[in-house]
């Protein structure tokens, strides 16, 4: 069987969810996009319109809009990182979006990665993990081989604040590394030289394939203000490394432009003459389609108590062409589902928890809740994504997971050992993946899918993510573990002391709540983005295109030779 | 060639379709519903299916089940006929995904053809006529005013995504736009997640011509001159012709030739048709929409052109290029098509399955000749689960009167007992003056009241 089974998945909606209670959860996400929503304003007006004008005043563009200019008209943006820093002061200082933009960004019909300097932020300077956020964006172009276009206006690092984001092993000299690693790769790298490029931001576009300025540009090692005599001989920046010096003389660049519109335009013309998008060649003869029962539909799917379940396979059947899916060992391990489906016409591979009660093969009890890996589950997770891996197809990590099994059962059934055969794999894997947390990504769960330490090339978060080790009421009761009976009822007599506990459980799972809140997650860069869920397929669109854009350059086999098949065939129940 | 074809489809297409596979050498298999099991006409098959209970959902619908039918019986194409599946895009892409060739256009035309506006623009950028309204999706209310008073009222406002009339708006003043616009896209927001609308010019009447077209894999298309379906009655046709009465030679052929260059453009790839309205004042014709399968009434167009349309498709599908060029089809004649369902026309059209005790048309009475497509005999059982089509007569004969008289002579001799028919209506028809000079529309039977 060289060909890929793909079957329908799904049924309309209003075959599963009523029309009230699917208008209710709807709007119930509502209320958590309008917060999404206002955010994100928050972050893209950087400082506030004082800066844009201060910018504008100089002739020259913010990075939003430079990023507006640079892509093709009418093709989204997705930014990652957005939410980097949110929240936080530095003194009476904050840093949208850790004052820098990192988008894919669909350049001449090819996806690049743009890192542009914000310079309504503190004149884009570098704040405490802006070089995360920045080699972040790096290390997803480096995994996906897709051209990175660097818009610098940087300033330098804020030195405030040079402790935190200068000496470390990914202190700002990280991204320089970063950008030698990407060139030893052969991915190509064009930087536009808007404005001041000091010390760090001198050195971030000078490894670039293609070094483009401004007439407003500079790059120097150290500017004007630290140079003996400078002022004595008026010397200005511009004078010191600007294109008359580094075009001309240094040949630390290559291009000089009058302006940021001529710089956006030459960078264009420089991604064009690149190779172009290899994935109608690996969408084998189909057309990307959209999903039969429509994506927007997940926006109402998904109960606003994250305790109440849905069906896994109706999520799937909204993300896939045509809703159509391969589901790969569907009589094992029942609480995963993996399989394949297309995404634009691409193959993709999906993992996914099933919610609610599946069938307990032991047959003890009859049924058990899924949404929880067990043996074969795990096993099959594991063999899933290996063959993935051998055959190229790209992983999407569908998470909704509350942790593995415990208990006496479990550990006799060697789940730790299970569980780091597949941590093995997913850490050897070179395929790109890419995780979602539609909602819990809880304990060895979360790492055991593919969450952000096992580096996923992107981990996006919805507004209903909780990340944990473990849910807070599961904390509170292993926190006054002492204090309870077998049933986790508080177990002593005295009103004083039970109220005391009672307090202190509640107290437990208060901070654990605040702590689980997604734009805590992004804030400290433990998730890549938040994103609304009817837009998840617009995401995977991206992840799919990009994942197959470059050719020649990982391993993507035909379908007639997937080690797929091979487990597909084994798992054929015979006679 | 292919060795084997499933026919996704029963009734009198899956007939038609079975012959015209055996007549390029394809083994036909069918499909039947455990209605339809044992019925006459499967007997044309090498080799049925039953693929479900009598329901279309349970059987006919049913993708998976059809696929796997294809697969198990060593089929390597499949033809889904009219109705049914015929565009369903998604079970055109579920064949492909299988490895089975599906007999119709690639999956992502359906999707474009399917699609209300995008077919639109496609259509426009081949050079077609557009009903006049709003040039892309509108922008506001007051654009769709604005437009609306420039054009003309009544208008319509359409929803981009969906169907079944929802987001859907006829208006007739600037009042109905204003309250009609908010209302159609909350609708189409709600039912498709997509408030996109645009605005045309709602006609009423009109003729309905439609011109048939073949495309292949390697860009070639030629078209096949058109059929006139403005005999309706709540938008199904009851009797067909070609040519339209309501065209010159001339306009006949630049209509064919836009509609040829057309289903080029847009890399058309089998049988098609494309839909024309036109106008009842100006007879300006503009694009309506595109059928991306094989249409009921393609045997008026088979007797006048003499090209075998179901054959072309099988061809085509096996990646053969069109087997004639444009000067090869000629129009010989005349031809029309009187649909005779198991309805009661004397009783609101009300379905009357049952047995037939009897079934007989002649087809010797002169002057032209008779093809009659049908599945049925004398002891059929009609099952009340499907389209009501009995038989297709089609007459063929020199000129458009001799056509008439053809035709009127073999509905008077027919002998069709046990269920009623929609004969007395054809025969008023074809009796009235209006469909005899040839000057009828879509707004109402002629011969017939209303």
């Amino acid at each position: 069987m060289a060909h890929v089974p793909l079957s329908p998945i799904g049924r309309p909606r209003d075959a599963f969810l009523d029309e009230a209670s699917f208008a209710r959860q709807r709007e119930a996400l509502g209320t958590k996009y309008e917060l999404l929503d206002e955010r994100r304003t928050e972050v893209a007006n950087g400082w506030g319109q004082k800066y844009v004008e201060r910018v504008h005043q100089k002739g020259k563009r913010t990075a939003r809009e430079r990023i507006e200019a640079l892509k093709d008209e009418g093709s989204p943006l997705r930014e990652v990182g957005t939410f980097v820093n949110h929240g936080e002061r530095f003194g009476k200082l904050t840093s949208p979006a850790a004052g820098v933009v990192t988008a894919f960004c669909r350049v001449a019909d090819r996806w690049t990665m743009v890192i542009a300097n914000d310079n309504t932020v503190a004149s884009g300077s570098w704040w405490p993990r802006t070089p995360e956020k920045i080699q972040r964006a790096q290390e997803m172009a480096l995994r996906l081989r897709i051209p990175v276009v660097y818009l610098v206006d940087c300033s330098g690092l804020f030195l405030p604040e040079q402790s935190r984001s200068f000496p470390g092993r990914t202190g700002a000299g990280h991204i320089f590394a970063k950008n030698a690693e990407l060139s030893a790769e052969g991915v190509p790298q064009i930087a536009g030289v808007f404005g001041d490029c000091i010390a760090g931001g001198g050195y971030m576009p000078i490894i670039s394939d293609r070094v483009v300025m401004t007439e407003q540009a500079y790059m120097v090692i150290a500017g004007a203000a630290l140079i003996k005599g400078a002022k004595s001989m008026s010397l200005s920046s511009l004078d010191i490394g600007g294109p008359e010096v580094h075009v001309h003389q240094s040949g630390c660049a290559d291009v000089r432009v009058p302006d940021d519109d001529a710089a956006i335009a030459t960078i264009r013309a420089e991604v064009e003459k690149l190779g172009s998008s290899a994935t109608d060649f690996y969408r084998h003869g189909q057309d990307a389609a959209d999903p039969f029962f429509p994506a927007f539909e997940l926006d109402g799917l998904f109960p606003s108590d994250h305790r109440m379940t849905y069906e896994a396979e109706e999520v799937i059947a909204r993300l896939v062409d045509r809703s159509l899916f391969w589901e790969i060992l569907p009589d094992r391990g029942t609480e995963m589902i993996v399989g394949v489906g297309r995404i634009a016409g691409l193959y993709v591979g999906f993992v996914a928890n099933r919610q609610g009660l599946i069938d307990d093969p032991d047959g003890r009890d009859g049924q058990r809740p899924a949404g929880i890996l067990y043996r074969d589950g795990i096993a099959k997770v594991s063999a899933f994504s290996r063959a993935c891996n051998d055959d190229g197809i790209p992983i999407v990590w569908m998470q909704d997971i509350s942790g593995f099994d415990i208990g006496v059962e479990a550990e006799r059934n060697g789940l730790l050992g299970y569980g780091s055969s597949l941590i093995y794999t997913n850490t050897t894997n070179t395929v790109p993946m890419f995780t979602v947390l539609l909602r819990k990504a809880s304990g060895a769960g979360y790492y055991a899918m593919a969450g952000l330490p096992y580096e996923p090339v992107v981990q996006v978060s919805t507004p209903l993510t909780r990340q944990s080790v473990m849910e807070g009421r599961t904390l509170a009761i292993a926190a006054f573990n002492t204090k309870l009976d077998d049933d986790f009822e508080i177990v002593t007599e005295d009103p004083d002391e039970r109220a005391a506990i009672e307090a202190g459980m509640a107290e437990t799972e208060a901070r654990i709540e605040g702590d689980m809140d997604p734009y805590k997650a992004a804030s400290q860069m433990d998730t890549d983005e938040i994103v609304r869920l009817g837009e998840l397929r617009g995401w995977l669109e991206t992840f799919a295109e990009a994942a197959y854009q470059a050719s020649g350059t990982r391993r993507v086999k035909n379908p007639r030779i997937w080690s797929l098949h091979d487990l597909a065939a084994l798992a054929e129940v015979r006679g | 060639m292919f060795r084997r074809l499933l026919v996704a489809n029963r009734g009198e297409v899956a007939v038609r379709i079975a012959r015209a596979a055996r007549a390029v050498g394809v083994a036909p298999v069918g499909v039947v519903s455990t209605a339809d099991a044992g019925a006459p006409w499967t007997e044309e098959f090498d080799d049925v299916v039953c693929v479900g209970g009598p329901a279309p959902s349970e059987s006919y619908l049913r993708m998976g089940a059809l696929v796997q039918a294809a697969v198990q019986t060593g089929c390597s194409a499949v033809h889904p006929g009219w109705g049914f599946l015929a565009e369903n895009a998604r079970f055109a892409a579920l064949c492909e995904q299988h490895g089975l060739t599906f007999v119709g256009p690639h999956s992502s035309t359906m999707d474009r053809m399917g699609l209300k506006w995008p077919s639109k623009v496609a259509m426009r950028a081949a050079g077609l006529d557009l009903t006049p309204g709003s040039d892309g999706l509108l922008a506001s209310v007051e654009e769709a005013v604005e437009i609306a008073e420039r054009i003309g009222y009544p208008v319509i406002l359409k929803a981009d995504a969906g169907g079944g009339g929802r987001g859907m708006r006829i208006c007739r003043s600037e009042a109905d736009v204003r309250e009609a616009y908010p209302a159609a896209r909350a609708e189409a927001i709600s039912a498709f997640g997509n408030g996109a609308l645009f605005l045309e010019k709602y006609v009423t009447g009109g003729r309905h011509i439609e011109v048939q077209v073949l495309g292949d894999h390697y860009g070639g298309a030629v078209h096949l001159f058109e059929r006139e379906c403005s005999i309706q009655r709540n938008h199904q046709k009851l009797i067909e012709e070609s040519p339209s009465p309501a065209l010159s030679n001339e306009e006949r052929t630049a209509l064919g030739e836009r509609a040829a260059r057309a289903a080029a453009s847009i890399g058309y790839v089998g049988a098609g048709t494309i839909e024309f309205l036109a106008d009842p004042d100006t007879m300006r014709l503009s694009f309506m929409e595109m059928n991306t399968r094989l249409q009921v009434e393609h045997p008026v167009t088979e007797l006048v052109t003499g090209v075998d349309i179901v054959r072309e498709q099988l061809r085509i599908a096996a990646r053969a290029a069109i087997g004639f060029s444009q000067s090869g089809v000629a129009l010989e004649g005349h031809a029309i098509e009187c649909r005779i369902n198991a309805e009661d026309p004397s009783d609101g059209f009300r379905p009357t399955p049952g047995t037939l005790t009897a079934f007989d048309v002649p087809t010797d009475r002169g002057p032209g000749r008779i093809r009659i497509d049908t599945h049925v005999s004398e002891g059929s059982e009609i099952p009340p689960y499907y389209d009501s089509l009995l038989a297709k007569v089609i007459a063929h004969a020199a000129s458009r009167d001799e056509a008439i008289e053809t035709m009127v002579r073999a509905l008077e001799g027919a002998k069709i007992e046990g269920v009623a028919t929609t004969i007395p209506l054809h025969l008023a028809v074809l009796a009235s003056d209006a469909f005899q000079s040839g000057d009828y529309d879509t707004r109402s039977i002629p011969g017939w009241p209303a």
